[in-house]
């Protein structure tokens, strides 16, 4: 809830209504509950991020905002206006398919041009939009192609273009790259940002991969079995996760149990070594809390080196270098075992066995639900 | 080395051409089938039909061309019947099929296999016996024509067994599942996203379906519509069993000609007039829906 007036808040100044809003949303398929009574707003002009594993939900609530599903429960607005009940036919928004679903039996122009067919729009204009959109996904002249004439990155921008031709108030797209190899989908996501910015229409991007939604989008809500585990930006969620499942989604973390020894201060016990977590991050009424903090954040010194305020002592257990990079597993005196990654700077590395001192600073200590 | 990549390149040449022979092979056996039971002895029934003379004197050939002007004036009244209750049986057996297909690819969930062998289970039964048990359905003091009495569409002493729309209804029945089955094939190969694409592209289900739904289906519309008109139009047992002299099809013809009246000449002629009648019609039609597009 906190997350979620965070924001939108900032809709709620400037009296605009969010892009989207979904308000108590509840999804069953029989016994099953799919999505968990989840509450988000998306801001105009977004690149909106749904990430979470497969089975998370993320995908079912896409498409209650498209109207392919109806919510058991709550409200979906567009902009303002209540769009619960209303057939996809009838909604301001336009859908790029995993599948990407293009007509096989019409040409690339008339699937671009299907709901300005729909829409009972003019020849002239018809043929002018096309023009520009597949301008826009740059594949001008594929116009009387089939879409099995096209490679797999080509129909992806096809089922872009067809959806992006409507001016859709909000674009949802159903992990619109899962189909891509490697190389493509990187480049498509880089395309994909240089089109939101272009046309200025708020994405909806579902995701299963953490990066890509890290990549692309400006805000992203983690799910988790059907609920909201985080809202934030990239580098919100990533510095500042809030819950284990984010914690370990996002990326990896050490985490660690610890009694709180005075929660102004940010200070906490773990195993009787005392640590410092990020200003205001502690809990007020709690006494036991779980903490984290990120192997890239923690810094491996010969010991007595130690320039941050936290420190654990430990022996190191192995070391494998990555060529931009040496992970180092340390087994703690606490009797814990913490990952570290440290940049190859060019400074000589630590051998197994070695006495060493981890040290990592308050603002990059977080802690968890 | 010259010796030695020389043999190399021979075998590899030799293993090239027995690679390029396999497909050949692979077509020797229904091509050999085909060649025996089809092109041969329609090579024969080409013959037959020029030949003149009678079964007694025994039969000559002579370019007797004379024996295709039979199915153009004799029997024209039969030809022109076969083509109009075998397009009629179509269109009924089109328009009861495709809603079953639909339902069955679409909504048939768990009961999809079950709905499909119900439509095969006639299939189980002779196509006679099947056909003799309709004589029994439309018999004049049966339940349909009392049932069609009931409601005024058949007149107080008027019957519909030994009608031409007891010969349709024959056909349209046992000509069912060759409409169905391609039907529910090509539309329960339709990916639903397409269907969820037209919607969110502001088609409404209607339009939804003339746009997409049907256009994709239309290899299934093709080939059911081809397996039912082309041999409901050489059928004569629907013609026979539920019709009378005065509903005898062009294959009533033919058959009396062969088995009755042993005019091979003129039966033969007439047999090939038909299949000519029915390529000039298929021919235009798969042009014109366009069916090419899909299968590529």
């Amino acid at each position: 809830m906190i997350t979620r007036s965070a924001e939108a808040g900032l809709a709620a100044v400037t009296g605009e209504p969010s892009a989207v809003e979904l308000v108590g949303v509840t999804k069953r398929f029989g016994d099953t509950l799919a999505v968990d009574s989840i509450d988000l707003a998306v801001d105009e002009n977004r690149f909106f991020a749904l990430l979470g594993p497969s089975g998370c939900g993320k995908t079912t609530t896409l498409r209650m905002i498209g109207g392919f599903e109806e919510p058991t429960e709550g409200t979906i607005r567009l902009h303002g206006e209540d769009v619960t009940g209303r057939k996809p036919y009838e909604r301001p928004v336009n859908t790029v398919f995993q599948s990407y679903a293009l007509f096989p039996h019409l040409s690339i122009f008339e699937n671009v041009a299907f709901g300005l067919r729909r829409k009972k729009v003019g020849d002239d204009d018809v043929k002018r939009r096309v023009g520009q959109t597949l301008e826009l996904v740059q594949l001008t002249g594929m116009e009387k192609r089939r879409p099995s004439q096209l490679s797999g990155g080509q129909q992806q921008r096809i089922a872009l273009a067809r959806a992006l031709i409507n001016h859709p108030r909000v674009l949802l797209l159903d992990e619109p790259l899962g189909a891509l190899d490697l190389k493509l989908r990187k480049e498509m996501q880089i395309e994909l940002k240089r089109i939101q910015h272009e046309v200025g229409i708020t994405f909806v991007h579902v995701t299963h991969d953490q990066e890509e939604a890290m990549t692309m989008a400006d805000s992203i809500a983690v799910m988790n079995e059907g609920h909201i585990e985080r809202i934030g930006s990239p580098h919100e969620i990533y510095e500042d996760p809030q819950s284990a499942f984010v914690a370990a989604f996002l990326g990896s973390s050490n985490m660690a149990d610890a009694v709180v020894v005075d929660a102004s201060s940010g200070e906490v016990s773990m195993g009787g070594c005392r640590v410092h977590v990020g200003p205001g991050r502690l809990p007020s009424g709690v006494s036991s809390v779980r903490i984290g903090v990120r192997p890239e954040k923690l810094a491996v010194h010969h010991p007595g080196e130690a320039t941050d305020a936290n420190t654990l002592t430990g022996t190191v257990t192995d070391v494998s270098f990555i060529g931009v990079s040496t992970q180092y597993l340390i087994q703690t005196d606490l009797g814990t075992s913490m990952a570290a990654v440290q940049q190859n700077t060019g400074a000589p590395g630590f051998v197994p066995g070695e006495r060493v001192t981890l040290s990592w600073a308050p603002e990059h200590t977080f802690v968890v639900r | 080395m010259t010796a030695a990549t020389l043999n190399r390149s021979e075998k590899a040449a030799a293993a090239e051409r027995r690679r390029r022979r396999v497909p050949y092979l692979l077509l020797l056996p229904g091509g050999l089938w085909l060649i025996f039971f089809y092109i041969l002895p329609m090579l024969q029934l080409a013959g037959t039909s020029l030949k003149d003379g009678s079964f007694a004197g025994g039969y000559h050939f002579s370019w007797e061309i004379s024996n295709y002007g039979a199915g153009f004036t004799e029997f024209s009244s039969q030809f022109v019947r076969s083509i109009t209750y075998a397009g009629l049986a179509t269109l009924i057996t089109f328009a009861i099929a495709y809603p079953l297909a639909y339902f069955i690819a679409f909504r048939g969930g768990r009961y999809k296999n079950l709905l499909l062998v119900l439509v095969i289970m006639p299939f189980l039964f002779p196509f006679l016996l099947r056909t003799l048990a309709w004589k029994i359905i439309l018999a004049d003091d049966g339940f349909v024509v009392d049932s069609l009495k009931a409601i005024g569409l058949v007149s107080h002493n008027g019957r519909v067994l030994a009608t031409g729309t007891a010969v349709v209804a024959g056909i349209a029945y046992n000509f069912l599942p060759f409409m169905t089955l391609p039907l529910y094939v090509s539309l329960e190969k339709i990916d639903h996203s397409m269907v969820e694409a037209a919607s969110d592209l502001y088609a409404n289900p209607r339009t939804a379906f003339r746009r997409v739904t049907f256009p994709l289906s239309m290899p299934g519309v093709v080939a059911g519509t081809l397996l039912t008109l082309i041999p409901a139009a050489g059928d004569y047992v629907n013609a026979q069993l539920l019709g009378t002299p005065q509903q005898s099809m062009i294959g009533n013809v033919i058959q009396s000609r062969f088995l009755l009246v042993l005019d091979y000449p003129v039966a033969a002629a007439l047999s090939f007039t038909l299949m000519l009648a029915i390529l000039a019609m298929i021919i235009p039609y798969i042009r014109f829906t366009g069916t090419e597009d899909l299968v590529a």
